[in-house]
This record gives structure tokens, sequence and C-alpha cells, in this order.
């Protein structure tokens, strides 16, 4: 009987705590399904009978002022695309997985890797003047190149150390049975190793493309046009919902919102598992 | 030709010393076993002739050649790991065939080996499935034919056997031991199993604190160990040990050995030396149970453990503990008195301060 309460208290828990996290989403989603008189009505419907998509991809009539749609975020959706898969691949197959493999194979130093883990607790903030200098003396301001070195700079950091702990966990005898079977170093690193980190470097791929397309504030700073003139990205598009004659444009905002949220929710339900064990990973290391 | 000589080899870890001048000859196609407790030494001796560690100092030779700054690929040895080390993510033919595919051999040519190597181990039937869907036996038997398939110099193992349960272990000492006389190439095997050393080995190197202390075929390392350690750490139940006086007996003739519980008559023994501090060593099969009336040394009943063929009786003699074993089943009561005799010319008798044995006449 003991056990039974118990496990009914975890689940009053669970419920509750999934509810805190689920609500703004379902909040968002019904909010781009209502029109603009549903939003304002207080108190606010929960459960609204009737629902439009007009939200999505017509222009929103706020106040009398025209905002933009859902759809037309798709020029900042190619440039957010782009520089996320781009900054994810090449920071975490070419720098990462290469760097976490030495460091905990080679250099064998504790330290660097909590040098590293420190790197990737100092604010964006710090970074965002020299960046933006570094970026416009190499005349990348507003490409795709001039993102993507940015984001590496904090994507690279984070699934180096994500994944050594990964690495960390092969059995060195497996790496000492190849060494004897013949294998180089680095053959060893890319036939056996790698192949054996993959759940590692599926959840650094995931959470380091979910967090270049999340990212605002380098984004802000180095673009400032969509593709193809530029480089924009989404969260920049979604700002432009939030001045719209003294008012939110709310229904686009969340429609907006309920679009470019897609790809990073489909990333995220697809990789689950991986992410997991990705995260507690790096809880128990470290 | 593949033996291989250890030459005044130093291993040190920091200011660790874990293996302190060694020199051994393991001849061609001999099964050398490498003996002795966790810390002894033995598994970085097999890693340093694997070329998985540097030598602090000294030489190794593998088939004439000085191996010291080779890689392992070069020294051509194979090795199977305690715990088989398999590639989890390949299946067991590629497991198999990756030594080779290394070695740039054709596809042909790899499916031939490797075919032909899961024969004689009998896992052709696996080489689909991975590592993690095969038990512990079957794992073994990859991880001897992925060390196989090249026809290496050497052979290294370091304690496969112990990760296997007792009676596969059994099945498995047999197994490898046929394998190698079949195969007939140089094997090193490392154990703390005694046992295993024993069936197995045709020549043995007891190793203990970086040190060798005998070495010597399974039946002198069991009959004539050469000091106390390895006295104490080949044979099971462990030889029992008296610690006492050798003396010349008190009528002239002859000597004797005395401590506070036992005073025994060596009747014609005559150790090597002056009289002096000594254990007295015996094993537990050289111990009799005699009826009472015809002399013999008093003991008490301390503990009975009958294993159904045999059975180990544990007495006291005063202070002194020894265990004898009897043939067959008895049954004794705990606390009873019985008379025990030893068998004399089985004595072994070891000098208290340097460890060594004394010889006798």
């Amino acid at each position: 009987m003991k056990i039974k309460i118990t496990s009914i208290i975890v689940l009053i828990i669970l419920a509750i705590v999934s509810l805190i996290y689920l609500f703004p989403i379902y909040w968002t989603l019904v909010t781009a399904l209502k029109n603009s008189l549903q939003i304002f009505t207080y108190p606010p419907i929960f459960f609204p009978t009737k629902i439009t998509l007009s939200n999505f991809y017509t222009p929103g009539n706020v106040f009398g002022a025209v905002s933009q749609t859902a759809v037309g975020s798709i020029p900042w959706m190619i440039d957010s695309t782009i520089v996320a898969i781009i900054a994810t691949l090449l920071s975490t197959i070419l720098i990462a997985a290469p760097a976490a493999y030495s460091l905990v194979r080679y250099i064998k130093s504790i330290w660097f890797g909590r040098l590293i883990l420190f790197m990737t607790m100092i604010p964006e903030a710090v970074f965002v003047v020299p960046f933006f200098l570094i970026v416009a003396k190499i005349n990348l301001l507003n490409t795709w190149w001039g993102l993507i070195i940015v984001y590496i700079s904090f994507t690279a950091p984070f699934a180096t150390w994500l994944l050594m702990g990964f690495f960390n966990d092969i059995p060195k005898s497996v790496e000492e049975a190849a060494q004897i079977d013949g294998l180089s170093p680095f053959q060893i690193f890319y036939k056996i190793s790698l192949r054996l980190v993959t759940p590692g470097i599926i959840a650094a791929l995931v959470l380091n493309f979910i967090s270049c397309w999340n990212e605002l504030l380098y984004a802000l700073v180095i673009t400032y046009s969509p593709f193809p003139s530029g480089a924009q990205t989404v969260p920049i598009f979604l700002t432009s919902f939030i001045i719209v004659e003294k008012s939110f444009a709310w229904g686009g905002l969340a429609a907006a919102g309920i679009f470019t949220m897609l790809p990073t929710i489909i990333l995220g339900i697809f990789a689950q598992k991986y992410l997991a064990r990705g995260l507690t990973m790096g809880a128990v290391k470290g | 030709m593949s033996e291989v000589i250890i030459e005044n080899v130093t291993k040190k870890f920091g200011k660790n010393v874990v293996l302190d001048n060694i020199n051994l000859k393991i001849d061609a196609k001999e099964f050398f076993v490498l003996l002795g407790p966790s810390g002894s030494g033995k598994t970085t001796l097999l890693r340093l002739i694997a070329g998985l560690e540097e030598i602090t100092s000294g030489s190794i030779y593998i088939g004439g050649r000085k191996v010291n700054n080779m890689s392992p690929k070069e020294r051509n040895v194979a090795m199977v790991f305690q715990n088989y080390a398999l590639y989890p993510h390949m299946n067991v033919y590629e497991n198999i065939a990756l030594p080779l595919k290394v070695r740039h051999l054709s596809d042909d040519q790899v499916r031939e080996k490797v075919k032909s190597i899961s024969a004689v181990l009998h896992i052709e039937d696996i080489l689909d499935k991975k590592p993690g869907q095969i038990s512990g036996g079957q794992q073994q038997r990859v991880a001897l034919a992925r060390a196989l398939v090249r026809d290496p110099s050497v052979f290294l193992l370091d304690e496969p056997l112990s990760n296997l349960d007792a009676k596969l272990r059994v099945e498995a000492r047999v197994f490898l031991k046929k394998l190698q006389k079949e195969v007939g190439i140089t094997t090193i095997f490392v154990t703390h199993d005694q046992a295993e050393a024993l069936t197995m080995a045709t020549k043995i190197a007891v190793l203990n604190k970086g040190v060798i202390t005998q070495v010597g075929d399974p039946y002198e390392l069991y009959r004539r160990p050469n000091d106390i350690f390895t006295a104490g750490f080949v044979g099971s139940p462990a030889m029992n040990m008296m610690r006492g006086k050798i003396r010349r007996s008190y009528s002239g003739s002859g000597w004797m050995f005395v401590n506070d519980d036992i005073s025994l008559d060596l009747n014609g023994i005559e150790p090597n030396g002056e009289e002096r501090e000594i254990f007295m060593g015996i094993r537990p099969e050289h111990i009799k149970l005699v009826e009472s009336g015809s002399g013999g040394i008093d003991s008490t009943v301390f503990a009975v453990e009958p294993l159904g063929s045999v059975t180990y009786i544990t007495v006291n003699v005063g202070k002194t503990q020894l265990i004898l074993q009897h043939l067959g089943e008895i049954k004794l009561d705990v606390g009873s008195s019985i008379k025990i005799q030893l068998d004399l010319n089985s004595l072994l008798f070891y000098d208290v301060t340097s460890g060594k044995r004394l010889s006798t006449n």
C-alpha cells in the first residue's frame, strides 16, 4: 500500500510540472487560433469554441496597423535553418568530437575539461561587442558565415564537454584491442570510438541546433536583413510582432511562434531518447 | 621462431616500482603462465610484452627481434583481454575481420580466414550477431578468434577465464589448452588462479610484488616451492605452515622440530644449515589420521568440510591449526580428539628471515 501512495504523489507532481512546462505552448497554440477579439477578452478563453487560421497567413490587423504573418517567416526560416545546420555540424563533428577525444585519451587533464565547461557558462552579452567588431572587420556582417562563426564559438565548447563524458565511458581495453589489431590512432578514433558515442553526438547535434535556432542577441547585432540579401534569423522575425502601433500583434506573434517552433519540436521528438542520455550524462560527469 | 625473452626489465609508474629487474625466457610454442596475486605486476608485464606500456629499463625480444620501440602492430602479437574488449558496434564477423582488413587483405581472403577460424572455435552460427547478443562463453571464443585469425607470433591472454562461471571455466581451461597445442603458438597467460596455472601451463612464473619468486613446471612448483610465498600461494587448500625451531634432537643423532605445541622427531631428515627459526610446511594430503594407540600427534577437530570425494578436516594442535585431506567421507564431531601423523618425507622447511627453502638430505 505504501508503494502505491508514493507513486501516486509522484504522478501528481509530474503532472503539475508537465502542465507548467506545456501550458505556455498550449496557450501560444490557442492564441494563434483565436481572432483578435477573443484574444483580448477577459476572463481569458482557455478552450475556444471558434477557431481561425487567419493569423497564419493573413496580415494581422491590430488597431489599424498591418503586421507580418506566420507564413511570411519563410525567408528568416531559411537563414535560421542554414546557419543552424552548418554551425551545428561543423562545431559538433569537425571540432568537438576530435577535441573531446584527444582531451580524454591524450591530454587527460580534468582541468581542461572544467575550463571548457566554464566557457559555456559565460553570458552572451560579454562577447557581443567583440564578436561584432571581429565579424565586421572580416566583412561578414549580415552573412551566413558571419553568424556561423559566432555560433561555433558557443556550440563547440558545449558539444566538447558533452562528448568528453561519452568518450570517457568507452572502456580503454576496446581501444587497446584495436591498437593491437593494428589500427592507427586516427583509425581507432574514426572506426571505433566515434561510432561508440553516437548517442552523445546526436544529443550534441540536437541541443546545439536548438540553441542556434533560438539565438537572438548575436543575430540582432550581426545581421540586419533577411534572406536573400542578408542573414536575419527567426527570433529576429518574431520581434517584429512586438511593436505594432504601440501594441503587440498577439495573434500573428502566436501563429509565427508556433510555425517557427515546429523544426525544433520535431527534432526534439525524434531525438528524445538520445537527449535523455545526453543530459543526464552531463550531470553525472563534469 | 617466436620465443620471448625478457631481459632485466623494470617498470616504474612515477616513483612506484611495479616490476623489478625481471628476467624470463619463454620458449616457442610454450604455454607459459604468469601467476600472482593482484598487484603483483603480472598484467603490467603482459602489457609491456604487448607494447601497450613503455618499458622503463631493460629489453624485450620477440622471435629474436628487440621490440622495445615497436608498436603493438609491428610486434605481431595478439591479445585477449579480461573483458574480451570486442567492438560492440560490429557483428562477430566484422570483429574477427577487422585485423585482416587493416592489413589490406582482399575480401575473399578475409572471408576464407574468418570462416576457417570460426570453424575451429565453433562460432560459425553467430557470425551475424553483435557482441551484446551472445553469451559470455561465445564472446570469449570470438575474442580468441579475433586474436588468432592473423597468425600472430605470440598469443597473450589477460585473465580471460575470470568472467566465466565456474562450470564454464573448467570447460574453457581444457578447451584452451587443447587449442593452444593444436595451433602451436607461443602463449603467455596471466592469472591469479593457481588452479588454472597448474592445469594449463607447461611452465609457470610466480610473481609477487613485482619480483619473480620462482619459475618452473607445475610439478616443480607444487612439490618444491622455493620460497614461502610460492609455497603458500600454489595449491589449494594452502600448505600448512608451522613456525618453530629446528634443532638437533636431545639424543644427539638426527634433528627435530619444536614449537610451543609440537615436538616432532625428523627421523633421518637433515635440513642443511644450523639450528634456526623456520617455517615448516606440509600439504594437507600429506597429513593422515591415525588410529589411537599408534603414536601420532594429539589434536582437536575444529572444522569438517565434506566435498564428496574428499573431506578437509581442520584440527587444532594447541594454538597451531592444520588442515588435512582425508579421501572419501568421514564422520567426525567438532571438538572431538583425534590423532594425526605427518609424512616426514613431504616436509618443507623455510628460513624465517629470507623465506627461502632449506634443502634437505
